[in-house]
């Protein structure tokens, strides 16, 4: 509001000061033409009247200076007393000498000698020399000096002056300050409305159109305006509450999406928790039951073994023939039991990271199963300077599996050949493990690393089928994956990674 | 500098313009002076028409019993006019006839007898100017007084009436007493 007044008295203000300033210069102006018209018509007059009474003196002291008598031309020049403006007053003969003086002051100066004729100005004092002629002779010459009023005029009209362009700019002041009221008041009616506008910002309002000039044009345009916007206005705010709508209804739904992520979240770790429950107690029971069938089955196998010793003889060959199957079964039980246990403990023991010398460790598997079946030649191929960060008993006994699967089922090649290697990528290393043995369908490769899942048969290739899945089992524990590549009758290669980064969690995602 | 040099020019050219008595003689001698006088007097009276009969009369003084004055007179009328007309000097004799003169000048000689001399002139518009010392005498208009070494005049403004001769109160300013009578 405060902005708008101050604009509107500024325009108040500009009026004014311009109808002032307009004001002045014309009565300046009138005031000096005046003035310079009346000093111009004041010295004009002035000079003729001190002429005409300078030629009237001559004149009249004619006779005086023609008959010598200067008494006579002092009494007509001091007939000058009843006119103050004269200064001094002489009459010269024709000689030039002074015949007749007169002053209403004392101590006057006249010039020793007049002059050539005409009027001059000196200061505020005007000084004539007029010839005195008589019949075309010179008789002599009247001097006239008198008080030249010119500049007290002057002085007098700046004062006149002075005071009547300070009345006529108050007249001026005072008319402007209602006169513009017609140019202010409907500027001021706009700028009210504006601000109205904008506080209260109701754009239905109008200004009310006073006049019909520049202004009432400024006033229909600012309607027209103030139209527009309304009309803008409501668009944007219909915009407005579109988007709104659709802005709480994509909140809404993300709400919903967010919920149905916890719910999911929280079924899954619930789920997970009955899983590992689950688990946990198939395990403890898996375990219960091996450990448990351990016993009873050393007995079998011990009273079988001692029976063939001890009544061996007894025995009727059928008899003895049961017995050694007897005793080949429970020695495949014990083996199934030792392997059930082991994948057990996979499961439960604690993981202890350390630094590993991967090719010592399969190196040693080698010579292990080298030892076991020293008749076999397998040329074996073991990379060097393999490392690892793994539980080294775990991982021993993976590489043990996978070796072993390798020795195994090289069994019937011609060449068997197993390699053991590393490729490095980067920090991430892929360990692999190759032969060229039997090999298997990749149709089935989904089916490898489950427990007791066997892809070939006991009778070609012996073996309990939980091997592969204790491998995976300690891979997972460590964090890496596990996968084979492979071709029946012509090899296969397992590989498996232990880092548990970023690349590898996203391939096994995939 | 230029001023005064200017100033003295123009004093130089007005001092030209002079009659030559002013010019020769700083001091004028009293028959100058009464000779300048006579001749300027002219320009303060009026005559009747018939003082001029033809268009070219002259303007005529006369001067009785003062050579002097009237030899000075005939130097300063020279080339000079009076209403317009040449100035004459005529030196009378005594007895001579007065026609045809509109300024009779009586010296100091023929004073005594002025009764007698204005006789011949009764009707004629003459102004007769005297050098009496004791006061204006009877038949005379205008008599040299002399005062304090300047030349004054009594003017005699009836005697002028009877005469026909109108005397301007410019004269009449200037001269020393006006007589009624």
């Amino acid at each position: 509001m405060s902005a708008g007044r101050f604009a509107l008295r500024s325009v108040q203000q500009k009026l004014i000061v311009m109808v002032l300033l307009c004001t002045l210069a014309a009565v300046l102006v009138a005031i000096a033409a005046m003035v310079a018209y009346d000093l111009r018509a004041y010295h004009t007059s002035w000079v003729a009247d001190v002429t005409t009474q300078a030629e009237l003196l001559g004149r009249t002291s004619a006779p005086a200076l023609a008959f010598d008598d200067a008494r006579v031309a002092r009494e007509n020049l001091e007939l000058l007393r009843y006119r103050p403006e004269v200064r001094a007053a002489a009459i010269y003969d024709a000689r030039g000498k002074l015949f007749a003086s007169f002053s209403p002051a004392a101590g006057t100066q006249f010039p020793a000698l007049p002059e050539g004729g005409g009027a001059r100005v000196d200061g505020d004092e005007l000084t004539l020399f007029k010839r005195v002629l008589g019949d075309g002779e010179i008789l002599g010459t009247v001097y006239l000096r008198t008080h030249y009023a010119l500049y007290d005029r002057l002085y007098g009209y700046l004062g006149i002056g002075a005071v009547a362009a300070l009345l006529s700019i108050l007249a001026a002041y005072l008319l402007s300050r209602r006169l513009q009221r017609a140019v202010t008041n409907p500027l001021r009616a706009i700028a009210d409305m504006a601000q109205k506008v904008t506080h209260e910002r109701d754009y239905s309002l109008r200004v009310q159109k006073l006049s019909d000039d520049e202004i009432g044009h400024l006033a229909d345009a600012f309607n027209a305006m103030l139209a527009e916007i309304g009309r803008a206005t409501l668009e944007l705010q219909a915009a407005n509450r579109e988007l709104e709508r659709e802005v709480g209804e994509r909140g809404r739904a993300e709400q919903e999406v967010l919920r149905l992520n916890a719910e999911l979240e929280r079924r899954v770790v619930e789920r997970t928790a009955q899983l590992e429950y689950t688990n946990r107690e198939l395990e403890s029971f898996c375990y219960a039951v091996s450990h448990d069938l351990r016993g009873p089955l050393r007995s079998i196998d011990g009273f079988s073994q001692a029976l063939l010793q001890d009544c061996l003889p007894q025995l009727p060959a059928d008899g003895q023939r049961f017995l050694q199957r007897i005793r080949a079964s429970t020695q495949r039980m014990g083996q199934l039991i030792e392997d059930l246990l082991t994948l057990s403990k996979v499961s439960r023991s604690e993981l202890r990271k350390l630094e590993i010398d991967v090719s010592d460790l399969a190196r040693h598997a080698v010579a292990e199963l080298a030892q076991r079946e020293p008749a076999r030649k397998v040329d074996v191929a073991v990379w060097d300077g393999m490392q690892a960060q793994a539980d080294p008993r775990l991982l021993r006994a993976a590489l043990e599996n996978l070796v072993a699967n390798a020795w195994k089922f090289t069994a019937k090649t011609e060449q068997p050949r197993i390699e053991i290697g590393c490729l490095r990528d980067g920090e991430r290393s892929t360990y692999f493990v190759r032969d060229n043995g039997a090999g298997f369908d990749m149709a089935y490769a989904d089916k490898l690393f489950g427990a007791f899942q066997r892809l070939h048969a006991e009778k070609d290739f012996p073996g309990t089928g939980i091997g592969l899945a204790t491998v995976q089992r300690i891979v997972h524990r460590h964090g890496g994956r596990i996968w084979a590549n492979a071709a029946q009758g012509k090899g296969a290669t397992f590989f498996f990674t232990l880092a548990a980064d970023a690349t590898v969690r996203e391939a096994a995602n995939g | 500098m230029a001023a005064v040099i200017t100033r003295l020019a123009l004093w130089a050219a007005l001092c030209l313009a002079l009659p030559s008595w002013a010019q020769t003689q700083v001091q004028a001698t009293d028959v100058q002076v009464k000779a300048a006088f006579l001749y300027k007097f002219g320009a303060y009276v009026e005559w009747p028409s018939q003082a001029f009969p033809a268009p070219d009369t002259p303007f005529t003084i006369g001067v009785l019993g003062a050579d002097a004055v009237a030899e000075e007179l005939e130097q300063v009328a020279a080339g000079r006019t009076v209403h317009g007309r040449p100035v004459t000097v005529r030196h009378l004799r005594r007895g001579e006839p007065l026609a045809g003169l509109q300024v009779l000048f009586v010296g100091q000689t023929q004073a005594a007898r002025l009764e007698e001399i204005l006789r011949s002139a009764k009707a004629q518009a003459l102004l007769v100017v005297t050098d009496v010392a004791d006061g204006l005498p009877n038949g005379s208009i205008i008599n040299f007084v002399p005062v304090e070494n300047k030349l004054r005049f009594d003017i005699a403004v009836a005697t002028a009436e009877r005469m026909q001769l109108r005397i301007s109160a410019r004269l009449l300013a200037v001269a020393r007493r006006v007589v009624p009578g």
